[in-house]
């Protein structure tokens, strides 16, 4: 087993002591930790729940139509971020390219979708960070999640530039898929959110 | 070089296992529950335990399949999974806790 482990060392120094590779260890650990950062403000959240002394109710401006639009596109976001990791294994990179793309733009929609409800909550309804309880524990809640998507979107167009410039390849497939999984993180942390946020009363 | 490539994503500990076919299965599944879970929202006179545990439910259904099939995490090594899965029950303890310190409640009705 160790010798196995080291064989492997010597071929690939991203293989460690373990057999697996570090990096998606890495990237999974850091889920694990994202996890329970997450946990603490939908924590958060639900413990000021119908609580706030002013400003309007959750269900007074909930969009639930625009919600469930937005956890649409991330739920497909998800299937081509695979759909482009099975292309890149077949060695297919223009075509994973392409899906790596239309990701990258479905994530842009999630996040000028959440920018444009922002907008709606603090002009229609003067909700603010500071407005009310609900309304800073939504915004930090949400605005979180949105900086998440947003740094998933650049590193999603950062693989599509270097797949465009010739420099991604099979080879790369780990890199690929350790960013899917931060993709994927950002997707069920929306299907947990859009959930107990939005649509339980 | 292309086997370098197959290696390191087998050691790596998945990727390889799931079909095209599978993927797209996962997410009309995926589409059907979103449906549902919005639709039960305009469910008129649906009991409110009824209305939250069938939105929990299917909440952690499509959960699982993303984690499970899009992130390999159903074929990956164990020690991947005891990296995501046992973080992921200290957050859901944080949230019963937190919840509970602030006698906040989802299924329950508040007392007034």
């Amino acid at each position: 087993m160790a010798d196995h482990a080291a064989t492997h060392a010597v071929h690939d120094p991203n293989i460690g002591n373990t057999g697996l590779d570090h990096r998606k260890m890495g990237m999974w650990a850091f889920l694990g930790s994202d996890c329970m950062f997450f946990g603490s403000l939908i924590g958060t959240y639900l413990a000021y729940k119908g609580k706030s002394i002013s400003g309007p109710s959750p269900h007074d401006v909930f969009d639930i139509p625009l919600t469930s639009y937005s956890a649409a596109l991330l739920l497909a976001s998800s299937l081509t971020m695979v759909l482009a990791l099975a292309a890149l294994q077949d060695n297919r990179v223009k075509v994973a390219a392409r899906w790596l793309l239309a990701t990258a733009a479905m994530g842009l929609h999630f996040v000028l979708n959440q920018v444009y409800e922002f907008w709606s909550f603090v002009h229609h309804y003067d909700l603010t960070l500071s407005t009310s309880l609900f309304g800073s524990s939504f915004f930090v809640l949400t605005g979180f999640h949105g900086a998440h998507v947003t740094g998933g979107v650049l590193w999603l167009l950062i693989l599509v530039g270097l797949a465009w410039r010739g420099q991604l390849d099979r080879r790369d497939y780990t890199k690929v898929e350790i960013a899917g999984l931060y993709w994927h993180f950002v997707d069920i942390v929306w299907i947990a959110i859009f959930t107990i946020i939005y649509l339980i009363p | 070089m292309a086997d370098h490539g197959t290696s390191a994503a087998t050691h790596g500990g998945g990727g390889g296992h799931t079909s095209v076919k599978t993927y797209i299965n996962v997410a009309i599944v995926l589409a059907i529950i979103t449906a549902v879970e919005v639709a039960t929202l305009y469910i008129p006179g649906i009991p409110n335990w009824l209305l939250v545990s069938s939105l929990l439910i299917m909440s952690a259904g499509k959960f699982y399949l993303v984690v499970g099939f899009f992130m390999h995490l159903k074929y990956d090594h164990q020690i991947m999974r005891a990296l995501f899965v046992g973080p992921l029950l200290i957050a859901v303890i944080i949230i019963l806790a937190v919840m509970a310190l602030f006698s906040a409640f989802l299924l329950l009705p508040r007392p007034h």
